[in-house]
């Protein structure tokens, strides 16, 4: 019953969350969306837009637009948005924890530490159980309906074995991936031993570069077509700005593939242009291709809306299998006591 | 008496505070996450300035910002882009260095627990 406490937890932040990109657009929508049109203005004019209107602070990272309606975002000390047809700054998003943040920080750890997680990791070992007995308990009756009134014992227990039966699956996948990112350590260091922690990464040795202090020749806009070169058909999703680690650092994304799909990224020397290192999402070493997988199905990104509809569907369901089994579990403890 | 407590305090503090500069390493551990970060930082103190570069290894390193330094007390920022990162450390030892961070993304908020040590070899 305590665990049911948490799992109401996890089903209602699990349905919030699988909708987290588009609840965040419309939290911000002067900061989401904007009228295309024109050409479009070179990185360099909209780093310097956005660093101007903020009293001159340097550009850590430019996330381009992923599409024609899209701002084109700007990492200062926060981030912001830019026109990146206009140079018009759209505004800024300061750093710190937002209800949309708070719903992950209940959903992974109760919004506390360590002991949130430890409650919340064993709740779902306690939900894998619990899917696993209500099939069991299902399965002689087989029952799919639901008769009597909304207050009636009858009702629940039909509500709770019907929709039960339909959310199995969705629930057992995310119950099982959910166990999985719980205790990620423990799975991590066994599939390790299974395969080995060979990285396979990098298609090029990465050598080291020496840190550049200031004097960049290679323009950010430049950076982006060496790199989007090297991986045809992958759209470049971020730009880390060689102050910061002393390499331009382009990730690159596939709109195709839903695992692991923003782990592609090509280094390059900020002086020269040359490729320094290449990370594809392809060499990803079995331990992490399937913890990226794992993820992917927990989310629902794994085949895009319909799946993460679907998650959130199952998530909404589970708080409703909690409610509804403490219902009956009252009703049928009030029957025994009156004998 | 009150003097010499006064002398001898200031003495301890001196000792321990000792100058930063030096090549770090440690870990720090999110409150409610999975593992330890590895951490490696470059310091340079000058005065009550604090410059350098830190990051989680030699290859990925990323300026300090704001660094300062306050008796036995260590604070400094860092960026990486998605997650801005302020440390607030004490110096426990001559070459230990321990305390808390704050990681702040655009959504989210953590904290985390972070101890370092001075590599012997600068």
């Amino acid at each position: 019953m305590i665990a049911g406490a948490f799992l109401l937890v996890l089903g209602i932040t699990g349905a919030i969350l699988a909708f987290e990109p588009e609840l965040d657009r419309l939290l911000h929508p002067h900061l989401s969306r904007l009228k295309p049109g024109g050409r479009t203005l070179s990185l360099v004019d909209i780093g310097e837009a956005a660093s101007k209107k903020y009293g001159g602070e340097p550009v850590v990272a430019y996330l381009p637009s992923s599409s024609p309606d899209v701002p084109t975002e700007v990492i200062l000390s926060g981030v912001v948005s830019v026109n990146q047809y206009t140079g018009e700054v759209l505004g800024l998003r300061t750093r710190g924890q937002t209800v949309l943040g708070f719903m992950r920080a209940l959903h992974v750890r109760l919004a506390t530490g360590d002991i949130g997680r430890n409650i919340l990791r064993w709740s779902t070992v306690l939900m894998l159980i619990s899917l696993a007995s209500g099939l069991y308990l299902w399965w002689p009756r087989k029952r799919i309906r639901i008769r009597g009134p909304w207050w009636s014992r009858l009702f629940w227990s039909d509500q709770h074995n019907s929709f039960g039966i339909f959310s199995l699956v969705p629930l057992l996948l995310l119950t099982a991936t959910g166990i999985v990112i719980g205790f990620e350590d423990e799975v991590s260091s066994l599939l390790d031993k299974m395969y080995g922690t060979n990285p396979v990464h990098s298609s090029q040795t990465p050598e080291q570069s020496e840190p550049s202090q200031g004097s960049t020749e290679l323009t950010p806009d430049q950076a982006i077509a060496i790199a989007s070169a090297q991986l045809p058909g992958a759209l470049p999703c971020r730009l880390q700005m060689p102050r910061y680690g002393g390499l331009y650092v382009v990730s690159l994304t596939y709109s195709d593939n839903r695992i692991a799909a923003e782990r592609n990224s090509i280094s390059l020397d900020p002086r020269n242009g040359r490729i320094v290192a290449i990370n594809q999402s392809a060499g990803l070493t079995p331990r992490e291709r399937f913890m990226a997988t794992n993820e992917a199905i927990h989310t629902g990104n794994i085949l895009g809306m319909p799946t993460r509809i679907l998650a959130a569907l199952a998530s909404i369901l589970l708080p409703l299998q909690v409610v509804s089994g403490l219902l009956i579990w009252i009703r049928r403890t009030n029957i025994l006591r009156r004998g | 008496m009150n003097r010499t407590i006064a002398v001898v305090t200031l003495l301890v503090a001196s000792a321990t505070a000792s100058d930063l500069t030096g090549k770090w390493f440690g870990t720090f551990k999110v409150d409610g996450g999975d593992h330890t970060v590895p951490q490696l930082f470059i310091l340079k103190q000058q005065g009550k300035t604090l410059s350098g570069s830190g990051g989680p290894n030699a290859s990925e390193q990323y300026p300090i910002e704001n660094g300062k330094i306050d008796g036995d007390e260590a604070r400094f920022e860092l960026t990486t882009g998605e997650w801005k990162f302020a440390y607030d450390l004490k110096q426990t030892a001559p070459d230990a260095l321990s305390g808390t961070l704050k990681l702040q993304s655009v959504n989210d908020s953590r904290n985390a627990k972070v101890s370092l040590t001075r590599s012997q070899g600068n």
